[in-house]
């Protein structure tokens, strides 16, 4: 131990430095620069509280789904969620260690505010088609932006995220499958969806985050292109999205609501309207249609039985 | 026996035990959905909707044998009878505490585990005895549905034996949770006015020696953590047999089939 | 609140496949005990796979490599005599018997019946 506690901070963060251009992968026990540990710690905590905390509107129609078997799907995807929110929960508990900071303060900085979750989560469902809209298009957007991270530098997150990504195939297939019976179905199934689509699409687009930090001034982005935790933009992850699902759901006879939207084929590049970044400001420090009721359904059933996480603690010695 | 060789009398009773069983567990199950998301700790909220699943599972087969036997389709048995016609027991359907799910309810985990713990024993008890039902079909199933027990007995008996021999907020809860359960008990192990049609055909153990099993296989759990024997009431005060229910179940219908009613014409 | 720190104990989980295959490392879960740690770790880990056995180990029971302890694991490649690159040439030798090597497929295909 003596000889690498002399070795100096530079030269840490040389070889650190090395390793990520290497390729090679960081365990939670390896010396990193503190912005790495915190850039991760501050994504991964998001990405899986996003997890908590959007399983909550799903969740509204668990017991509403319409058949033993929507039942059932929608039980096992909500579920899914609560266990990519333990995956991830768990890589950010270790990156915490030097800190001396347990999966108790991480929830406690849910209920501050100090730890956000993701825009699309503090929005409200409406009707059954907003649990196929999230599966189909939500997910979709998230199987973008965590295939990306499959990667990433970071060995831990690496490894939870091929578990997620597995599993988000049955997610984006169980929305599919949601929305191709309303799509199939009566005139108001029909409206059903277009309606949720209405709702979802602005959400959808600030999904991704701003292009840059100019827009709503903080972006995270450069620093984990840096250390390859991710490869691509905001921005790059958007039009990825377009090129996936614009022509889905067109072939579906849905109507994507903005005008605007085009293929420029000089470019290669998609053309849309902007979504409303001061708004997306706004809901990300929980000021969003459902912000305040679902932060305070999860506190509430967190400290309501916190008895019981009492009662086992106990018996430890 | 089988479909082909069944008197009318014999079918009926089959029918009225296999309203009694999915019923049972789609209630079971339905408020286990309700939890979903909310339990005390991360990774026992996600071992939780496994056994919700599960148990919807076997209620899906119960309402296809019914399908199968022309009751009608099982999304609809499950999803379109009104609460009079819902054979479940009270325990099933009563609600996890007080508030509506969508909003900021009062879940009781203490509740939950033991209404679980006694249900699942019970489930048990049934199951076992259903595997040399006279009704082959039905005994099929059964064997398949003891594969998933096993785990879930696991479970809900880790769970009581745990927050029963740990601090006294928690024993307190326990002890609440146990009386409310119990108050309940009285028409799980009943088969109504179809007592003697479902236990003259030998479709499965008489409720007497159901119940006097049960007993038997909570005992020594029960004794070791200086519980009482619960005292199940003779009489209850109503039977879901019957269709004699409360308004939780009522309730609880108008949220699982919300979406199911909305359009009638619709394929979902 | 005050508990809280000794309810989350750190469990390692591993799991078989099937009774055939070796034990696989699947993640890590929190518990306050073991058996916990067991009632959970299949639902948590293993809801879409068979799994034939599964064992829970506390991670403090771990011990686990420092940096300079992993310097340890380097090594240079001039092995060959210990494995069978280093008798490649024996192939050539036995044809001049007129015989087949025994290579490693052949060997290791001879545990079933006398062909």
């Amino acid at each position: 131990m003596a000889s690498f506690n002399t070795i100096s901070e530079d030269n840490q963060l040389t070889n650190f430095m090395q390793r990520i251009e290497a390729g090679e992968k960081i365990e939670a026990d390896d010396w990193m620069p503190e912005d790495y540990r915190q850039t991760l710690i501050k994504l991964i905590s998001m990405h899986g509280m996003s997890e908590i905390m959007g399983a909550l509107p799903e969740k509204e129609w668990v017991p509403k789904a319409p058949s033993l078997y929507r039942k059932l799907g929608i039980m096992a995807k909500v579920q899914d969620e609560m266990g990519h929110g333990q995956l991830l929960l768990r890589v950010t508990e270790d990156l915490l260690k030097p800190y001396n900071k347990n999966r108790a303060d991480l929830m406690q900085d849910l209920f501050n505010g100090d730890l956000k979750f993701h825009n699309v989560f503090h929005m409200e469902t409406k009707t059954w088609a907003d649990a196929g809209i999230i599966g189909w298009l939500v997910d979709g957007a998230a199987i973008i932006t965590q295939t990306d991270m499959l990667k990433a530098s970071y060995g831990p997150y690496a490894r939870a995220l091929q578990r997620i990504c597995a599993e988000e195939v049955f997610h984006a297939q169980h929305g599919e499958s949601i929305i191709m019976a309303l799509a199939e179905g009566t005139d108001q199934q029909k409206a059903m969806i277009q309606e949720a689509l209405n709702r979802w699409w602005e959400p959808l687009l600030m999904f991704f985050g701003p292009a840059s930090k100019e827009t709503t001034g903080s972006s995270k982005q450069d620093l984990t292109i840096k250390y390859k935790i991710r490869t691509k933009t905001n921005e790059e992850f958007r039009q990825i999205f377009f090129d996936k699902y614009i022509p889905r759901i067109i072939s579906l006879g849905l109507t994507i609501p903005d005008p605007t939207l085009r293929y420029d084929k000089d470019s290669n590049l998609w053309t849309y309207q902007q979504p409303d970044w001061n708004e997306f400001k706004k809901i990300i420090k929980n000021q969003g249609q459902r912000s305040e009721a679902r932060l305070n359904l999860r506190r509430h059933s967190y400290e309501y039985n916190s008895w019981v996480r009492d009662a086992l603690s106990a018996n430890i010695s | 026996m089988n479909d082909s060789v069944m008197s009318p009398e014999y079918t009926d009773a089959v029918k009225n035990l296999l309203f009694q069983l999915a019923d049972d567990d789609f209630m079971y199950s339905f408020r286990g959905s309700e939890w979903l998301g909310l339990a005390p700790h991360i990774e026992a909220d996600i071992a939780y909707s496994s056994i919700s699943q599960d148990t919807m599972g076997h209620a899906a087969m119960y309402y296809t044998l019914l399908e199968n036997l022309g009751a009608g389709n099982a999304d609809d048995l499950a999803h379109s009878r009104p609460a009079s016609d819902r054979r479940n027991s009270i325990l099933t359907e009563r609600v996890n505490g007080s508030g509506y799910y969508l909003e900021t309810p009062h879940y009781d985990w203490a509740y939950a585990v033991t209404r679980s713990y006694f249900y699942t024993q019970a489930k048990k008890v049934k199951i076992d005895s259903l595997c040399e039902s006279s009704y082959k079909p039905l005994a099929e199933v059964a064997v398949k549905v003891r594969m998933e027990l096993y785990y879930h007995r696991l479970h809900w008996e880790t769970w009581f034996k745990q927050l029963m021999s740990s601090t006294d907020v928690a024993k307190k809860k326990m002890n609440e949770a146990i009386a409310l359960v119990v108050a309940d008990f009285g028409d799980v192990f009943s088969y109504g006015t179809q007592k003697e049609a479902i236990e003259s055909n030998g479709l499965i153990g008489s409720e007497e020696a159901l119940q006097e099993k049960w007993k038997m296989n909570i005992e020594p759990l029960l004794t070791s953590l200086q519980v009482q024997m619960p005292k199940i009431p003779d009489q209850p005060v109503k039977n879901g047999r019957n269709g004699e229910h409360t308004n939780d179940l009522e309730e609880g219908l108008t949220t699982l089939s919300e979406v199911y009613k909305f359009e009638s014409a619709a394929v979902w | 609140m005050s508990n809280e720190k000794t309810f989350y104990h750190e469990y390692e989980i591993f799991s078989k496949r099937t009774p055939s295959s070796a034990f696989q490392h699947q993640f890590s879960l929190l518990a306050p005990n073991e058996e916990m740690a067991l009632i959970m770790a299949q639902e948590n880990f293993m809801r879409r796979e068979p799994v034939a056995d599964i064992w829970i180990v506390n991670r403090k029971h771990i011990k686990r490599m420092n940096a300079e302890e992993k310097l340890t694991l380097g090594r240079l490649e001039n092995k060959e005599y210990r494995t069978t690159k280093g008798y490649g040439y024996l192939k050539k030798k036995w044809r001049q018997y007129e015989q087949e090597m025994l290579d490693e497929k052949e060997i290791l295909s001879w545990g079933g019946e006398r062909k």
